[in-house]
């Protein structure tokens, strides 16, 4: 408590600069975070956010620069050293041991021993945990495992994890991304105890809404340069999206509510099981017409995932009927599914989209090497693969612009558009799309977006699945809520408002909006 | 899934353990049933069957229950080990070998040096293991199976190197230890004679056990296999505690293949060498027991038992039935229980390499 209080300043960056091989991902960034405040740091993807933030947290070492800590110039060599003067970091995956329970995770590489640092004293443990817990006004059993609790739940074990350490700066890495509306607010009021009991916050984002609610000082990286630095009560969403962005942006996309076609996918009391049998999808009817898009809304892990893999044939259902333009494709193949017309832009893009090791060429071709064009049945015509990878590249303005490339070594945005385009421009009648802009920044995101409405006025059908309430209720023609398996009610995206979504997703009944189950049903599968 | 609900947590945390206690005693069912059939045939079979027959099923766990203990520690850990098999052959072979160069006595401490020394022969091809699998990110399948490859050229290779012959003259063994009144006891006290690597065992499951659910170091040894991002950002470090893991796996195979070798008193390098295929059974008994040493100890002892009932199938005069046929009713067991056991869960990150960042 003795140290000079000549800088108020709970973290100060003089001149960082991070070089990788051939990439500069900070470039001389000044930066100051004052005790006791929340900082917002906003960027695209690939802007050099978080290599920033791993900077601070002694993840990188610093090309050049120095790290200053409460006025206290510090070199980082390990996370170690930078939890040793007190930063905490709460990353984006959280760093959890799914199988062990809250108190272990809290205590893990930290644990209170007894018997010499033999055992481990998991009485203190727990009751460490818990004493925190009741400090910051979180409720949670220690006792539970991680896999067993809610993942608002697991990053406050995250958050409790860093306090058990004697954290002072915490870091959030993108803290709300896998959150409903209703855990931002609660994050959001953890975070004003945290203040309240003298901690400093940094929290990244590429969410302006939550920056400009939530943030003290907002600053901005565009490319690896710092653009500046605002208050949060003088700035507004245009201004931090065109210094973000570089250039002007479009935060609402025009949707016009088109006519609907025929009905091109239905199903019909569709039941699918998770991994581990446990039923995922409840009896689940709905429709998506030509030209239309079919939103579904819903919290991460209600069987959204479950139910776009049985449309998509990677996994059987147990029961039910999926219909395609009126064919009941309910065990047809992959394989059958495509060639009707079937694109999938997947949810894990790096796990089922891509093969990271294959380069541009080879990526573009998958799904499709079948189709008449890509293939003569015998072997693939790389000539016309070229043609059409050359195109998506040009068309969808994926960096590098290399068919050669690697995907590995795109960037998220751009391995996002290459995946996009590439199931764009198969041409076709249904476009399952989960997840289309997860993980993409703000640029990539419009672009994504109105290629979307585009592709409805060519009367595809899209089904759309998101856990951003904007980006559904911005698309969608209608939404279909899922909440534990089954679709709790459809809406029209004009008349619902975001809070009656969120407590939808969570499974709750919002006292204005008039969603009687007999209503919903009869509106999810009508025509 | 609602009757799961219904049941106490206990039963539905152990499910697999208890399945594996029904299915024991149905074995052990079998064995009083179909046994005594053959009674007419053979004399006085009914004194073999009882404590005797589950004394020798014991004695036949004993490598197969260290090596899934070791496999359990090495892959919770994170390191696929499945050079069991051959750390087995190094630990029978090291000993009788060692039992070679002592002088010829049976003072206790001859057997005893015989013994350490091949749980450190076997511990330090683990640690050769893990530095190739480790700093040099072998893949490990690949690793595992030339360690067991490599085990089972050259221990009957240098087996003629020292004896001219691919098995070994006999030597001492293990003289059988008695638990003071237990052993007294009537029909049951048979089991409460017998060698001290049985007795080892009896200690080692529950300690296993305890070292990987209650002590700091096990808990590190799950996040190492699970997360090992996790820990590492917590500070500790992956690679010491994956080395500990697989060493560990080294010593435990070192306890079971002596334990075996010193039996019997003799090392076998002919066909499969006296292992036989016990380190792949003990990388099964640890899948059935969903890498629990409690689990896989159970499994382990199921298929001992059965093969120690194979044994005496063979002897009995009344079956009209190929012993190689009988000879496999353990492997079939195995395999059927495997289907009935259902899905184990591996460790996440079992097999993956892990590196730190920068």
């Amino acid at each position: 408590m003795s140290q000079t209080e000549s800088e108020s300043a709970a973290v100060r960056l003089d001149g960082i600069t991070k070089r990788f091989p051939g990439v500069v991902a900070n470039d001389d960034i000044d930066f100051t975070v004052e005790r006791g405040t929340i900082h917002a740091l906003v960027g695209e993807n690939g802007a050099g956010k978080t290599t920033l933030m791993n900077v601070i947290y002694g993840l990188y070492e610093p090309t050049e620069g120095t790290v200053f800590v409460d006025g206290q110039p510090r070199a980082f060599e390990s996370p170690r050293d930078a939890i040793d003067v007190g930063i905490g970091m709460i990353h984006q995956h959280f760093m959890l041991v799914d199988t062990m329970t809250v108190a272990e995770n809290v205590v893990l590489g930290n644990e209170p021993t007894k018997l010499g640092g033999l055992l481990t004293d998991e009485r203190a443990a727990v009751e460490a945990t818990g004493d925190l817990a009741d400090r910051y006004g979180f409720d949670i059993d220690p006792t539970e495992r991680i896999e067993e609790i809610s993942v608002g739940e697991q990053q406050r074990v995250e958050i409790l994890k860093t306090l058990y350490r004697g954290a002072d700066i915490l870091i959030f890495d993108e803290p709300t991304a896998v959150l409903t509306p209703q855990e931002v607010e609660a994050l959001f009021e953890v975070f004003e105890e945290l203040i309240a009991q003298g901690k400093t916050i940094v929290f990244i984002t590429h969410k302006l809404g939550e920056a400009l609610s939530v943030a003290d000082e907002i600053s901005v990286l565009r490319d690896g340069e710092l653009v500046g630095t605002l208050p949060a009560e003088s700035a507004d969403r245009e201004e931090l999206a065109r210094m973000m962005v570089g250039r002007d942006v479009l935060l609402e996309v025009e949707r016009q509510s088109s006519e609907y076609g025929e009905v091109v996918l239905e199903t019909t009391d569709l039941t699918v099981d998770d991994d581990r049998g446990v039923r995922a999808v409840d009896g689940v009817d709905f429709t998506v017409h030509s030209g239309e898009i079919f939103g579904l809304a819903g919290v991460d892990g209600n069987g959204q995932s479950e139910l776009i893999e049985a449309v998509t044939g990677l996994r059987l259902p147990e029961g039910g009927r999926i219909e395609l333009h009126g064919d009941p494709i309910t065990d047809w193949s992959r394989r059958e599914r495509i060639e009707a017309g079937m694109s999938y832009v997947a949810e894990d893009r790096q796990k089922r989209s891509l093969v990271m090791e294959y380069d541009l060429l080879r990526n573009g071709v998958l799904g499709s090497q079948r189709l008449p064009g890509f293939s003569d049945g015998l072997q693939i015509d790389w000539g016309y693969t070229r043609q059409y990878v050359d195109d998506v590249i040009d068309e969808y303005d994926v960096r590098p612009a290399d068919p050669g490339a690697e995907a590995v070594s795109l960037s998220g945005g751009n391995q996002q558009k290459f995946i996009v385009g590439r199931e764009i421009e198969r041409d076709p009648s249904l476009l399952v799309a989960a997840q289309p802009t997860r993980g993409v920044d703000i640029g990539s995101i419009e672009f994504i977006h109105n290629r979307l409405l585009d592709l409805k006025t060519e009367e595809t059908a899209i089904l759309l699945i998101s856990s951003k309430l904007e980006e559904i209720q911005q698309l969608s023609d209608r939404i279909g809520v899922m909440y534990d398996g089954e679709i709790v009610a459809v809406v029209d995206p004009d008349e619902v408002s975001e809070e009656d979504l969120g407590l939808l997703m969570a499974g709750e009944r919002p006292s204005g909006l008039d969603v009687d189950a007999a209503r919903v049903r009869a509106g999810g599968s009508h025509e | 899934m609602s009757d799961a609900d219904v049941l106490p947590r206990f039963v539905r945390d152990h499910r697999r353990a208890l399945t594996l206690v029904v299915l024991l005693l149905a074995a052990l069912t079998i064995v009083v049933t179909v046994v005594p059939g053959g009674r007419q045939t053979v004399t006085d079979v009914s004194g073999v069957i009882t404590a005797s027959y589950l004394a020798s099923a014991f004695r036949l766990t004993v490598p197969i229950a260290f090596a899934a203990i070791g496999g359990i520690f090495s892959e919770k850990a994170g390191v696929i080990n499945i050079g069991l098999e051959g750390l087995l052959i190094i630990g029978a072979f090291t000993a009788i070998v060692t039992l070679h160069f002592l002088p010829e006595t049976t003072a206790i401490w001859v057997i005893w040096s015989a013994f350490g020394i091949a749980v450190i022969a076997s511990a330090f091809v683990a640690l050769l293991f893990a530095i190739v699998c480790i700093e040099f990110k072998a893949d490990q399948v690949i690793a595992g199976l030339a360690v067991w490859l490599i085990a089972l050229g050259l221990a009957p290779f240098a087996s003629i190197i020292v004896w001219e012959n691919v098995n070994s003259p006999s030597f001492v063994t293990f003289s059988t230890v008695s638990i003071p009144i237990l052993s007294d006891l009537p029909s049951i006290g048979r089991l409460f004679v017998a060698t001290p690597p049985v007795f080892m065992l009896i200690v080692a499951v529950p300690l296993a056990w305890y070292v990987l659910n209650r002590t700091t170091f096990g808990k590190w040894i799950e996040a190492s296999g699970e997360d090992p991002k996790t820990l590492d950002t917590a500070g500790v470090s992956v690679r010491k505690v994956r080395y500990a893991g697989v060493v560990l796996s080294g010593v435990f195979c070192g306890i079971g293949g002596a334990g075996l070798a010193l039996n019997v008193g003799q090392f076998v390098g002919s066909g499969e060498t006296m292992v036989d295929g016990r380190g792949w059974i003990g990388l099964t008994a640890y899948l059935i027991g969903n890498y629990n040493p409690v689990g896989a100890f159970l499994a382990s002892f199921l298929f001992a038992g059965l093969d120690a009932l194979q044994i005496q199938l063979q002897q009995i005069a009344g079956y009209d039935v190929s012993s190689t046929l009988i000879g496999i009713i353990p492997y079939v067991a195995v395999v059927v229980v495997l289907a009935f056991i259902g899905r184990t869960r591996m460790p996440s990150s079992a097999g993956e390499h892990y590196e730190s960042d920068e």
